[in-house]
């Protein structure tokens, strides 16, 4: 997929962030589409799904804009602990999955936050 | 109050001990040493890295100044020490964190929405979640921690926090400006209390504003909500970064008062003396905020090179405005120690001063005022009757612990005394 050259490049960006996550690929569809969101919204890349959101340079600022971006990009609301607590796009791509669920399962029946 | 003696920074081997130790405070204000600071080096440097430190103001002209002066001192660069060295992330967002002209168009209408008027209107709903703090009888009770929901019976009703929300957004404002106190820090230390604490929060008001954006609510996150800048309306994550400055700034300050001037009373017979002066009693807060100053300093950054008592501060630098020392200068205050209900005049700084002068402090009069007026209906002396604890902070000053006992007035008194 990558020429070696590209990988080099890529670890020796993401060694100079000082980042404590190995680089780990999107697995799924999902993923790949918030590691983009992410991506520019850090404006830094690659984003690795393991990534703390933190360590990539995010601040609470950035993240409560993210949290608004994934609302509008999924059509759902994900707790904004999800971002804030467990700052990957692993475990951010499951509440955006979870949220999908129930958001069907609720259809319009919210009321509270 | 005796004032405490002062150490002598002229003799040799006594320097001016680490201002960041949260050990320097635990017997309160370091008056003795701020005294000393005042006279002998008023504008003192506290390294806190190799290449890295602040300047310190004590005198409260100086102080004064430095938060005035919004053309040489800069609060972008965070107002307090754990921002040291970077730039505040909500610069330019948060009303705390911006300065002029941008701050004075973001705090218009978040100053509109707590102004006296508005704050007065909840009256009645304030003095009802205050009779729900204070315990009527003789048994002991702890003061200082009845006191840690009172900023939340007026900001609760503001903001919509819900009821069973509130303990723990109070501890979360605990950790986020207390992080060395053992009841608040967590076991992977102040660093980590305080990026915790401040994530929770942020997420919690992530979660609240963005319910406000469907729902709407004729509320004070309505209002921040509807703030515009430039033309524009501001992003919503500048609404969660203010609504996270206004709870901070409310919960643990305003909640330390009333202990600080309580524990002071209690030292001869203050209090009944004073709930015998209605008149004084607007005073008598202003004298109770002076003397416990809950924040003790703010920091400014300077924009460029500029002379504090007679020192250079570089471009860059920071600079501690100690408003806990300013509120104790002789220069400034005849009998500083004493804890006079009646002083007149009484600029004290504890609100801070200029354009950053504490958006909150309507709200903060006054509930202080209606406090003071349920405390003294419903007792006619309120004793210390144990060992009070501080918190442990270079930044809060104030008491999280303190043993009261109160000697209540009869019912009928209690309710007819003050309409």
């Amino acid at each position: 997929m990558s020429s070696p050259e590209t990988l080099h490049a890529r670890e020796a960006a993401r060694e100079d962030a000082g980042l404590s996550t190995a680089y780990a690929a999107p697995r799924t569809e999902l993923e790949e589409r918030l590691v983009q969101l992410w991506e520019a919204a850090l404006q830094f890349g690659p984003v690795g799904i393991a990534d703390d959101f933190f360590e990539l340079g995010g601040d609470s600022m950035l993240a409560a804009q993210v949290q608004l971006d994934v609302d509008l990009e999924f059509g759902v609301e994900i707790s904004a602990a999800a971002l804030f607590l467990s700052p990957t796009v692993a475990t951010l791509a499951e509440a955006v999955e979870d949220a999908v669920k129930t958001g069907r399962t609720e259809a319009g029946g919210r009321t509270g936050p | 109050m005796t004032p405490p003696r002062a150490p002598d920074l002229a003799a040799p081997g006594c320097a001016v001990p680490d201002l960041t130790d949260p050990d320097l405070y635990a017997d309160g204000h370091p008056l003795a040493l701020w005294r000393t600071m005042r006279a002998r080096t008023p504008l003192h440097w506290q390294p806190v890295a190799p290449d890295l430190g602040f300047w310190a103001a004590t005198r409260y002209a100086d102080v004064e100044r430095v938060l005035r002066d919004h053309e040489a001192f800069s609060s972008e660069h965070g107002t307090l020490l754990s921002l040291l060295g970077r730039r505040d992330p909500a610069a330019g967002h948060q009303l705390a964190a911006t300065d002029p002209p941008r701050h004075g168009r973001l705090r218009a209408p978040v100053h509109q929405a707590l102004r006296a008027g508005t704050v007065d209107a909840h009256r009645t709903e304030v003095r009802a979640g205050i009779r729900a703090l204070l315990p009527y009888g003789t048994e002991p009770f702890d003061f200082a921690a009845a006191m840690r929901a009172l900023p939340l019976v007026l900001l609760g009703v503001l903001m919509g926090l819900p009821e069973e929300d509130r303990p723990h957004l109070i501890h979360l404002a605990f950790m986020a400006s207390a992080e060395d106190d053992p009841d608040y820090r967590l076991p992977e230390g102040p660093r980590a209390t305080l990026q915790r604490a401040h994530r929770e929060l942020f997420a919690y008001f992530a979660d609240l504003v963005r319910d406000r954006v469907r729902r709407p609510r004729d509320d004070l996150v309505g209002v921040l909500l509807a703030q515009r800048r430039d033309g524009e309306r501001v992003p919503p994550s500048a609404v969660v970064s203010n609504c996270y400055s206004l709870l901070l700034g409310a919960v643990v300050s305003l909640s330390l008062v009333p202990a600080a001037a309580v524990r002071e009373l209690g030292r001869d017979g203050g209090f009944a003396r004073w709930a015998a002066r209605p008149d004084l009693l607007d005073s008598g807060i202003e004298e109770a905020l002076r003397w416990a100053t809950p924040g003790r300093y703010f920091m400014r950054t300077a924009k460029r090179p500029v002379h504090v008592a007679g020192t250079e501060v570089a471009e860059g630098q920071a600079v501690l405005a100690f408003l806990a020392a300013a509120n104790r200068d002789e220069r400034a205050f005849a009998e500083p120690d004493v804890f006079d209900v009646a002083r007149r005049p009484n600029r004290h700084l504890a609100f801070g001063a200029g354009h950053h002068y504490c958006v909150g402090s309507n709200m903060a009069r006054l509930t202080l005022r209606l406090l003071f007026e349920e405390l003294f209906a419903m007792y006619a002396s309120l004793d210390v009757v144990g060992e009070p604890v501080r918190v442990r902070s270079m930044f809060l000053g104030g008491y999280k612990a303190l043993p009261v006992r109160g000697r209540p007035r009869p019912k009928s008194q209690t309710r007819g005394g003050h309409p």
